[in-house]
């Protein structure tokens, strides 16, 4: 026990803590500048001084940690002079123009000063000079406000770990820069924004457009540009959003953001938003009314029923949409049109990943906290690079790093190379063979242990030694056996998961010798998500073949539960996925859609045979928020609430369920709502005021949500398994097939060229192109290429290239990246018909029920070199 | 570009210490050898060699007064004036720097030959006046002698 005394009170603490801790746990209060809680220790600003008996000099109290006995005074007269001198030393070179500063207001040295300092200095020599610079599209610095207190530059080199900024020149020069003097080039994560206590560092988003006390409302929200659903705050004015921050120590994120979530809210506000209903008539959108519109719809669908059936219909369900939309829909889709054909992009990786892991370990196993990775004791990531696509998971994998647990990283993640311990960077297609070698040692180091059932599958899989993986995915076989030194000593390790695994022909292996991987290490499943509530789409029931609550239409006791609720029978055959229901709607088997917020078109590889599909449809229902690509296809749209816009949940990739809150008006209406009003139409009476009315449901009939309510997840907390009933029996290997060793050894085809989805820290789906900030960060598509096949190519950096398929073909500027795959281009599918999706086929992965995009077949040319495009 | 020999300098420091950043400095000084300053893309390729982030490079070159970041001549001197060289007369041999080579402190003869630093006691004052040209060291300056040295480096 330590009793320390500060101001004559009396401090027990049973672990030593800084003097600044220890006083606010007494409530007393010592100002801080370059001190902030989401980073270490630093000492730089000396604002912080405290006098300590027995000590000659006053002592920094964020940096000087308690002793037994210690005598602390923080409000001395000597102590004050200090202070008021240091703050006068800081004004020495402080621009003192607050009435032009957009930090006026919550700016700390404003607020230091006009407690503690000083009114004027005494210093005539003039202060350094700096315009402000705006090379930068969103960040805007200056550094004539700059305190050098190094917080921005702490946060972008320890946090986010992106070293973007530096501390340059000495002594009264000193400033913040980042490497090229001008534009950031960073990760643009703003986050030094959230730090930097002066107005040195800020958003041009809102540049002289608001001041912090003219804000009206401020909005506890969660974001919606991944399957993270950071905590953040959406600052109103009006009736539009001035700011994105975060909510300090709030949800997973516990302060931090991304630029998407920072940046990116301003498409909410954008002029392209739909504001009506539009019915096409004659080829040629009109606008409607609400009425009008749900009456055409309804009328359309029932004749389409009753002449079809049920099946003819099916729905498609968006992951950006909130939990009570997604259940609200299936319920339409089951119990009003009598259709199971429902399902969403999520069928593309993430469903079918986590309803594999949890066939095999049951209901729940990948509800894991973000926050455990940097406390496991390694972690292995796989299939896409978490910083790009659920950015601040993936700072969580760079903490890990940072405290020294080993990352073995394996396949293309940028993000993630300098943080590696073990990079291993297999051949196109050919992660089945780097994993089988890794579960062939790991199963002889860890030995199986018991006799379950699935030990004896793990027995099964054909030993692959190191060397044969060599010889196909070209991974050195010393470089892998660093990475299985390193996870045989792991004892509690994080494994991460992305998409990418599953799109490839022999995905179903890639998850068994995941599965296997999982097993044999013990460790924690974290899939990446790409949406917001992909997680949601599942839990609700938006899937071919499962009912609300991870329940199995198939299971006639499931299927019984949801029909007694609803009052009516369910189709008891699963219906299609989503891929089944384009090529349905190319042949005509299906005769309308109903899609609720996706954009087929462009988040689908083949375009133009997802363009041909839907318009052979008799009829084709679109809500969305903009005028898409697939809405220009429709028969009717109904214009939807972006996530600021409405009230409900979210459910994330740690599948905690949190709240989404409404923070300005829109013009559009909830899918829900929307829903419901043609499914009275239709006669089957959907009568929810709001989605509270939908989430009492919900608990009302899906076990895994029983007794859940809304202040359940106003705290943030709401974890899984909630108050539910998980199936924690699981266990089902069946339908799982075990590859035989041809089949993991095959060699990706000699000189050919793949191309694999890039997915940019900067985008999202194709929503994003509507965001004026995103898009000033990362206007342009391009391809990213290794040495090898550049050099092969006659490629440099800033080239153009034509880069076609039998499909079609783009223009893309080229950047060379050595980390990309031998032998294939990386391409983001985030640019509309300038997307990688546009090019490419995909074909049925029936072992999984998942679409492969067609990754073969490319052809490059080059346009224009570097050098001529400056010149123009 | 970094020479071959450079990088392999280079090579051979960083494997001298622990980690990398504290190998920055000897690294960033063979560049500077080679090529008189520090340009950003040389900032950059020790960076790279090194495995440390660019900014974090340029945020340490720009600490230390000894790393330049513009262009310098071939050679360059560093003349003392303070109080001993003052004395002894370093006010005329700047006189002649100015009229032979049309030198002033801070510029670089139009011939890239040569470029003047006035310093500060270099702790030569018993044999004062002083200057350094390069690394080499030369003191008792004479408006005479320093033309005549100056007249070897080429
Ligand atoms: S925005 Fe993020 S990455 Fe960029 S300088 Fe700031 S902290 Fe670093
Ligand atoms: S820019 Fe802001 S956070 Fe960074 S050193 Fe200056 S005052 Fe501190
Ligand atoms: S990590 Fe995901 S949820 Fe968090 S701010 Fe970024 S996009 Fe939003
Ligand atoms: S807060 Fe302690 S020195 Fe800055
Ligand atoms: S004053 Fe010139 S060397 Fe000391």
């Amino acid at each position: 026990m330590i009793t320390v005394t500060i101001n004559r009170k009396k401090i027990e603490l049973e672990k030593p803590v800084t003097i600044l801790k220890a006083a606010g746990m007494a409530g007393i209060e010592i100002p801080t500048l370059c001190n902030h809680e989401m980073l270490e220790a630093y000492g730089g600003c000396r604002l912080c001084l405290v006098e300590i008996e027995k000590m000659p000099r006053l002592q920094t109290s964020c940096t000087q940690y308690v002793t037994d006995g210690m005598v602390v005074w923080t409000e001395t007269e000597r102590v004050v002079e200090a202070r008021k001198a240091m703050l006068e030393f800081l004004l020495i070179n402080h621009a003192l123009d607050c009435p032009y500063c957009d930090k006026a207001g919550e700016c700390d040295l404003q607020d230091m000063v006009a407690k503690y300092g000083p009114t004027t200095g005494r210093f005539a020599e003039g202060k350094r000079r700096h315009p402000e610079s705006f090379e930068d599209p969103i960040i805007v610095r200056n550094m004539e406000r700059c305190i050098s207190c190094t917080r921005c530059v702490r946060m972008c080199s320890k946090v986010q770990g992106a070293y973007a900024i530096s501390m340059v020149n000495r002594s009264n020069k000193t400033f913040v820069e980042p490497f090229s003097g001008g534009k950031y080039d960073c990760e643009y994560c703003g986050n030094c924004l959230t730090v930097c206590p002066v107005g040195a560092i800020m958003s041009r988003m809102h540049r002289h457009a608001y001041r912090p006390w003219l804000i009206e409302k401020e909005v506890d929200t969660v974001c919606s540009f991944c399957g993270v659903g950071c905590s953040m705050v959406l600052q109103v004015r009006g009736n539009s959003i001035v700011r994105a921050v975060p909510k300090k120590g709030a949800g997973s994120n516990k302060g931090l953001l991304c630029n998407r979530g920072r940046f990116g809210y301003d498409y909410v506000g954008s002029s392209g938003r739909l504001d009506s209903p539009m019915i096409k008539r004659d080829g040629k959108f009109q606008r409607a009314s609400w009425s009008e519109a749900f009456t055409f719809i309804a009328d359309r669908l029932k004749k389409i029923k009753d002449e079809n059936g049920g099946s003819s219909i099916a729905g498609i369900a968006s992951g950006r949409c909130t939990n009570e939309d997604g259940y609200v829909f299936q319920k339409f889709m089951r119990a009003v049109l009598g259709s199971n054909n429902i399902d969403s992009v999520a069928s593309f990786g993430y469903a079918q990943a986590q309803r594999f892991f949890e066939g095999i370990f049951g209901q729940g196993v990948t509800a894991n906290s973000m926050r455990g990775i940097p406390n496991s004791d390694g972690v292995f990531v796989v299939g896409g690079d978490p910083t790009a696509v659920n950015p601040v998971l993936g700072l969580q994998i760079r903490a890990a790093s940072g405290k020294g647990v080993p990352v073995v990283a394996a396949g293309y993640m940028p993000g993630l190379m300098i943080f590696a311990t073990s990079r291993l960077i297999p051949r196109p297609f050919t992660e089945t063979a780097l994993l089988s070698a890794l579960v062939t040692e790991l199963r002889d180091i860890k030995g199986i242990s018991g006799k379950g059932p699935f030990d004896i599958l793990i027995n099964d899989i054909p030993s692959v030694s190191l060397g044969e993986a060599e010889e196909v995915c070209g991974i050195p076989s010393e470089d892998m056996r660093s990475a299985v030194d390193a996870l045989s000593r792991m004892t509690n390790p994080s494994i991460v998961i992305g998409r990418d695994i599953l799109q490839q022909p022999e995905g179903q292996a890639c998850l068994l010798l995941l599965a296997a991987l999982i097993s044999l290490l013990n460790s924690r499943i974290y899939l990446l998500s790409e949406l917001p509530n992909e997680q949601g789409l599942v839990d609700m029931g938006c899937l071919p073949d499962m009912l609300p609550g991870g329940r199995h239409l198939s299971v006639e006791s499931f299927r019984r539960r949801y029909e007694e609720f609803f009052g009516v029978d369910i189709p008891s055959n699963p219906g299609m996925g989503i891929m089944e229901m384009i090529e349905a709607a190319h042949d005509k088997r299906i005769k309308a859609l109903h899609v609720m917020g996706e954009d087929l078109v462009y988040n689908m590889p083949d375009s133009a045979y997802v363009k041909a599909a839907l318009s052979k449809l008799d009829f084709l229902v679109v809500h969305d928020i903009f005028m898409t690509e697939t809405a220009q296809l429709a028969d009717v749209v109904i214009p939807s609430l972006s996530w600021a816009e409405k009230e409900g949940s979210y459910t994330n990739l740690e599948r905690k369920m949190q709240l989404v809150r409404k923070a300005v008006e829109g013009k559009g209406m909830e899918e829900w709502r929307a829903v419901s009003e043609i499914s009275k139409l239709l006669g089957f009476d959907m009568d929810y005021k709001s989605s509270v009315d939908i989430m009492t449901e919900i608990a009302n009939v899906s076990p895994l949500h029983k007794d859940i309510a809304y202040a359940d997840m106003a705290g943030g907390e709401c974890m899984w398994p909630y108050k539910g009933e998980p199936l924690r029996h699981g266990m089902s290997l069946e339908g799982i097939e075990m590859p035989d060793k041809g089949s993991l050894l095959k060699k990706p085809e000699k000189d050919r060229i793949y191309i694999g989805i890039d997915k940019p820290l900067f985008h999202f789906e194709n929503l994003s192109r509507n965001s004026a900030a995103l898009s000033s960060i990362a206007p342009e598509p391009y391809m990213n290429v290794g040495k090898a096949l550049a050099d092969s190519l006659s490629l440099a950096g800033g080239d153009s290239v034509s880069v076609s398929t039998g499909t079609g073909s783009l223009k893309l500027s080229v950047q060379v990246d050595p980390d990309v795959p031998e032998n294939s281009i990386m391409v983001p599918d985030n640019f509309g018909d300038k997307g990688a999706y546009t090019i490419m086929k995909w074909k049925m992965n029936s072992a999984i029920k998942a679409p492969v995009a067609d990754a073969t077949g490319v052809t490059i040319k080059k346009i224009k070199r570097a050098a001529e495009e400056v010149a123009v | 570009m970094l020479s071959e020999n450079a990088v392999k300098e280079i090579g051979l420091i960083r494997n001298k210490y622990h980690d990398a950043q504290s190998s920055l400095l000897p690294a960033l000084y063979v560049v500077q050898k080679e090529h008189g300053w520090l340009s950003p893309e040389a900032l950059k390729e020790v960076g790279e060699i090194l495995n440390v982030p660019k900014a974090e490079v340029k945020g340490v070159s720009t600490f230390y007064a000894m790393f330049r970041h513009r262009p310098i001549g071939r050679h360059l001197i560093q003349l003392c004036t303070n109080v001993a060289c003052m004395i002894m007369g370093s006010e005329s041999l700047l006189n002649i720097l100015k009229e032979r080579y049309g030198l002033e402190p801070n510029g670089t003869t139009g011939d890239g030959r040569f470029s003047l630093v006035v310093m500060e006691c270099i702790g030569a004052c018993g044999t004062a006046p002083a200057m350094l040209v390069d690394t080499d060291f030369h003191d008792n300056l004479t408006e005479e002698r320093i033309v005549n040295i100056l007249e070897k480096y080429k």
